[in-house]
C-alpha cells in the first residue's frame, strides 16, 4: 500500500511540478507533511542533503524522500513515478515543436498560461516557506539570526546586473559598493548550507 | 552515439549540485559548445520548453536532446544518465544518515541548517515573484 501511495504522490508531483526544483521540492514538502510520511525536521534535513548533494535537487529529494518512506524500492519508484509525467509531456511537446519551431515563444496564449504559472509557483513556494517557520526547525533566537543572515546573502544578486564572479574581479563596474560586492559571492546555497552547518556545530555542539 | 549521451547526461547530473538554473551553463557548454548537438537558438528553445513542461529541467532537456538525436533510445539512455547519479548516490547517503543522525554533534550542526534551508526557500520565493 505505501509503495502504490508513493508511486501516486510522485507520479502527482511529476505532473504538476511547474517551476523547477524549489516548486517541486514545496510539492513534496505538502504531500509528506499531509500524510504524516516524516515529520518537518525530517523533511527539512533532507531538503539540506539534497541541496548539498550531486544531482538536480528536485530529483535527490524525491529519492530520499522514497527512501525514508519505503526503503530502497522506496526510493527507485519514487524516482522513476517523477519522470514519467516528464517523458510523456516532453515527448508530445518534442513532436509539435517540430511542427511548429521558433513561433511558440510569440504566441500570446503561451505567454499568458507561463505568466500565470509563474504567479501561482511564487505562491506555492511562499506557502512552503511559511509552514516551515516553525519553533521545531527555530529553536532560539540564533535560528533567526541564521535565516536572517542566509536570506539577505541570498538576494543580493539582485541588486546588481554583474554576475558574482565577474562582479567581485571588478567591483568599480558594479552598482554595489565593493563589500557587498564580495558578500555576494557568498550568495551560493551549498556554500551556505555548509557555512550554516559550521555555525550549527560552533553555537549548540 | 547513444554511449555518448549517456555518458553527456551522467556528467551533467553528477556535476549540477543545487540543481535548477545552477546546471543551465553546464548543459550549454557540454550540448552546444562541445558537441553541437543545437545550435544557440534551439538550444534557447529547448530550455523554454523544458522550464515550460513540468518536471526536473535536467530530465525534460535530457528527454528533448535524446529524443532529437537518437530517438526513443536516445531518451532512455539521457534520462537514465540524468537521474542515476542521484538515486545512487542519495541511496548510499540515506542508509548512512540513518544511522549517525542521533549523533550530538550531527544534531547540532543540522539545528544551525535548518534555518537557512528555511531561508533558502524564503528567498527563492522574492527570486521568483522578481521574474513574474
Amino acid at each position: 500500500m505505501t509503495y502504490l501511495a508513493l508511486i501516486y504522490v510522485f507520479l502527482k508531483v511529476g505532473l504538476l511540478g511547474f517551476g523547477g526544483g524549489m516548486a517541486i521540492i514545496s510539492l513534496i514538502q505538502g504531500e509528506v507533511l499531509s500524510r504524516g510520511w516524516l515529520t518537518q525536521t525530517e523533511f527539512v534535513d533532507i531538503v539540506a542533503i539534497s541541496q548539498v548533494t550531486p544531482g538536480p535537487v528536485g530529483m535527490n529529494c524525491a529519492t530520499y524522500v522514497g527512501y525514508a518512506v519505503g526503503g530502497v524500492w522506496g526510493a527507485l519508484l519514487a524516482s522513476v513515478a517523477i519522470v514519467i509525467p516528464s517523458l510523456v509531456i516532453m515527448l508530445t511537446i518534442c513532436y509539435v515543436y517540430e511542427a511548429i519551431r521558433n513561433r511558440f515563444q510569440q504566441n500570446k496564449t503561451f505567454q499568458i498560461t507561463m505568466r500565470v504559472i509563474r504567479i501561482l509557483v511564487v505562491l506555492l513556494v511562499a506557502h512552503a516557506a511559511y509552514t516551515l517557520m516553525t519553533p521545531a526547525s527555530f529553536i532560539e533566537y540564533t535560528s533567526w539570526i541564521i535565516f536572517a543572515v542566509v536570506f539577505i546573502l541570498m538576494l543580493l544578486p539582485l541588486f546588481k546586473k554583474k554576475s558574482p564572479a565577474t562582479c567581485h574581479l571588478s567591483p568599480a563596474t558594479c552598482n554595489l559598493s565593493p563589500a557587498t560586492c564580495h558578500l555576494s559571492l557568498l550568495s551560493n546555497p551549498i556554500l551556505l548550507i555548509l557555512l550554516s552547518g559550521l555555525t550549527g556545530w560552533l553555537l549548540y555542539a | 552515439m547513444i554511449l555518448q549521451l549517456f555518458w553527456t547526461y551522467i556528467k551533467i547530473g553528477t556535476f549540477t549540485i543545487g540543481g535548477g538554473y545552477a546546471m543551465l551553463p553546464l548543459i550549454e557548454q557540454e550540448v552546444v559548445d562541445k558537441h553541437h548537438w543545437l545550435d544557440g537558438e534551439e538550444y534557447a528553445n529547448m530550455i523554454a520548453l523544458a522550464q515550460a513542461a513540468p518536471g526536473l529541467i535536467a530530465v525534460n532537456s535530457a528527454i528533448f536532446i535524446g529524443h532529437r538525436l537518437a530517438g526513443w533510445k536516445g531518451v532512455l539512455a539521457c534520462v537514465l544518465g540524468a537521474v542515476l547519479p542521484s538515486i545512487i548516490i542519495i541511496i548510499f547517503i540515506a542508509m548512512f544518515f540513518r544511522d549517525i543522525k542521533d549523533n550530538p554533534t550531527i544534531e547540532a550542526i543540522f539545528k544551525g541548517v535548518r534555518p537557512a534551508v528555511v531561508a533558502l526557500i524564503a528567498a527563492t520565493v522574492i527570486r521568483l515573484a522578481t521574474k513574474i
